[in-house]
């Protein structure tokens, strides 16, 4: 009794710390805020949530049931069904799902402040994204670890699984150029940052021949080999970049960039997986758990001081780094931090596959998105660190700010965020670039943050230059393995589609096949780089916008299939707790999406920059010479148009086809028919798992 | 401490597919062998590479 007295109190006191720390937060104005009371802020909360609304929906809702097999259990095969440890399940889960999406989103949408991005991404998280990767995984538990799709299908319709199916291909699209472009905007004019790129290749090359030939089954061995390399090469594109000789090899523009991933992209789609994408694979995700890691200790370390205000003035839409007001475009660009839809992909993909126990969907589902939101939180605040001049320079489009230094200083210090050239001179050589004004895409403030942050740890200014390369090495390398796995599963995709025209396109090996299939994928999403590296104003102002929507509709495919399973299951009075998150991503992504497609604002609707262009181009004010690249802008701008209509559209029909399911079972003309495995005992002893 | 060092290397095992592999030889009575590690790994790659990774 005294016992869970004591317990009670002690999640009331994180609760009531957590609520005093946001409110602190809320009500600060006037001095810079120490980073930690965002930490402890989020830490709180999220503990609360997980044990009070994570454990609710956990025993009330879907009642976890630990007598039940797990398809592990049942279909155990030894490598893709296999009950796995809570805890190692639990980091494999959180290693799937933390890709560059939380990371780049939160440091983009900063330019708001950094109130609604901490705010969003802690409620977001608790009350949205938790809930659908936790759902999302239990639903795909009990049907034997099938796909969002295929859930879809059964559960929903026909037309919402085909909606579900094509939304995906055409989002992985979306993702794969926005991606892109970062890891282009990143490298650009950099020859340190692309030495240190390019170097990994042969890296991953000679870790697969190594794993292959020389010391087969020893991943670990081969990975700690690379990450020396890695090293090894940051160091050394040190000297690349100061050797006159050297550096112009590795000083490549935008366009040039943009060609080779291109081109790499191609090659891993349609080279053997063993060569170059699984040695990445492993030594991107080593990486990226190390470094996550390290920057939870770096900030709780260092405790730097925020140095942005809690609201900017571009929380009335005409922000420099993308165009559109706090609601709904803070919530559109922080995406993968606080509800990802890719997420439901990896919860009915492997993990379903690998749990033991029912009751482990809990802390694996729910607790793994609470902590990628902290990884989003630990990003907003590298970015809010920097100076807001650094960080408004770094990130504003020559488009936006002016082409030239004394131009853009004069811009953003008129904004009030006072930055001159000689401070942006400094830091530049201090980090060893050239310039890093208008360098877009988010990745590097983000790496210039974690290099204050780690420098301040570790090395001082003096080691500056290593570790902003190590943050921009970390970034583009983990990029760079969702772009190769992802056109991979792109080609494999179109191949399945193929197949049904001509037969041999679905044999895998079928090189014709694997050729065509590559190409047409690599189309696609070069097509789209391609624009977002010809656009004036930096590309990320049009893509990240849309990709973040794409990112939100498919979180909204899987909460309505939480939803329909919830009324399937008799479950209906809890269906709000699905139903709240829909809601407001309905109503933010749709109006995002509304307003990317029709708002008279040329910088942040498609129609109305399409019809400025054209009106300029008809009234003779381009110039002869740049009447093609106008003509190309104005194809973009509507192209963008109908992807966003196309998505409105696809993820329209799910809705319609879901409500029409909802209100059939609860008006009892429609029978609730479950797709679920049936129940079996499970036989696994406790030492088994 | 050395119980969290035995867990993190063990999570480094699963995601390095090493464990998987160990799982793979006792399952089938195999022992480790070059070609049996090239039988493995493609076969544990082909269904890897056939799902998407999360951005």
């Amino acid at each position: 009794m005294v016992k869970r007295l004591f317990r009670r109190f002690v999640w009331l006191a994180f609760a009531a710390a957590g609520a005093l720390c946001l409110g602190g937060i809320a009500i600060h104005r006037g001095e810079p805020v120490n980073s930690l009371w965002l930490v402890v802020a989020a830490v709180c909360t999220f503990l609360a949530g997980y044990r009070l609304y994570g454990k609710f929906i956990a025993a009330k809702v879907l009642c976890l049931d630990d007598t039940r097999a797990t398809p592990a259990e049942r279909l155990r095969d030894g490598h893709d069904f296999e009950p796995t440890n809570k805890w190692i399940l639990f980091g494999l889960h959180f290693a799937a799902i933390a890709g560059p999406g939380p990371l780049v989103g939160p440091t983009l949408a900063a330019q708001f402040g950094y109130l609604p991005g901490t705010l969003w991404i802690i409620l977001g998280a608790v009350l949205g994204g938790a809930v659908q990767d936790f759902v999302v995984l239990f639903c795909s538990m009990r049907r034997d670890g099938r796909s969002l799709g295929e859930m879809a299908r059964e559960e929903i319709g026909r037309i919402g699984g085909v909606s579900a199916m094509a939304a995906a291909l055409l989002i992985m699209i979306i993702m794969l150029a926005v991606m892109a472009l970062v890891v282009v905007n990143a490298l650009k004019f950099s020859p340190w940052s692309t030495f240190t790129i390019a170097a990994t290749m042969p890296i991953a090359v000679l870790m697969g021949l190594t794993l292959r030939y020389w010391r087969p089954g020893k991943v670990l061995e081969a990975s700690l080999g690379g990450f020396l390399l890695v090293l090894a090469a940051i160091f050394a594109g040190q000297w690349v970049s100061r050797s006159p000789l050297v550096a112009p090899w590795f000083t490549w523009g935008t366009m040039a960039l943009a060609g080779t991933i291109v081109i790499y992209g191609f090659l891993a789609s349609a080279l053997p997986v063993w060569l170059l994408l699984a040695p990445r694979g492993y030594l991107s995700t080593f990486v990226k758990l190390g470094v996550i890691l390290m920057l939870a200790v770096g900030i709780l370390a260092v405790r730097p001081p925020l140095q942005m205000a809690p609201f900017t003035r571009f929380v009335d839409g005409t922000g420099p780094i993308f165009a559109g007001r706090i609601f709904p475009f803070c919530f559109i660009t922080i995406a993968c931090g606080a509800v990802s839809g890719f997420h439901a992909l990896i919860s009915s993909g492997t993990t379903p596959k690998l749990i033991a126990r029912e009751g482990h969907a809990f802390p694996i589902g729910y607790g793994a998105m609470l902590l990628e939101g902290f990884v989003a939180l630990m990003a907003l605040i590298a970015a809010c660190v920097l100076d807001p001049g650094v960080y408004f320079a770094v990130n504003s489009p020559a488009g936006i700010v002016g082409a030239t230094p004394l131009a853009a200083s004069a811009v953003i210090s008129g904004w009030g965020f006072p930055v001159t050239v000689d401070q942006m001179a400094g830091l530049a050589a201090q980090v060893g670039e050239r310039t890093l004004f208008a360098r877009t895409g988010g990745a590097p403030s983000l790496a210039l943050g974690m290099a204050h942050i780690f420098a301040r740890g570790l090395g001082g200014t003096w080691f500056l230059g290593f570790w902003y390369h190590f943050a921009i090495m970390f970034e583009a390398l983990f990029i760079l393995t969702i772009l190769d796995a992802g056109t991979r599963v792109g080609r494999f995709m179109i191949q399945d589609l193929l197949g049904h025209v001509y037969r041999p396109f679905s044999r895998v090996h079928w090189m014709p096949g694997i050729l065509l299939s590559s190409a047409l994928i690599v189309m696609a999403w070069g097509y789209f780089l391609y624009q977002g590296v010809r656009d004036p104003l930096g590309g990320i102002n049009s893509l990240w916008p849309l990709f973040g929507i794409a990112n939100q509709l498919l979180a909204t495919i899987a909460l309505c299939l939480c939803t329909t399973v919830l009324v399937k299951m008799h479950r209906a009075k809890y269906m709000w707790i699905p139903c709240a998150p829909l809601v407001w991503l309905v109503s933010a992504t749709f109006t995002a999406c509304w307003q990317k497609i029709f708002s008279g604002l040329p910088r942040v609707g498609f129609l109305a920059q399409a019809r400025v262009l054209q009106s300029a181009l008809d009234t003779g004010r381009i110039a002869v010479g740049q009447a093609a690249e106008t003509r190309e802008l104005i194809i973009n701008a509507r192209l963008d148009a109908a992807v966003c209509g196309v998505f409105l559209i696809m993820v329209s029909l799910v809705l319609i086809d879901s409500a029409r399911v909802w209100i059939g079972i609860l008006n009892g003309t429609r029978s609730a028919v479950l797709h679920e495995t049936p129940f079996a005992p499970t036989r696994l002893n406790a030492e088994e798992i | 401490m050395r119980r969290w060092l035995a867990f993190i290397l063990e999570l480094l095992r699963e995601i390095g597919d090493e464990n998987a592999y160990r799982r793979h030889l006792a399952a089938n009575a195999r022992t480790h062998s070059p070609a049996e590690w090239r039988r493995f790994f493609d076969a544990r790659m082909r269904s890897r590479y056939r799902q998407v990774k999360c951005c």
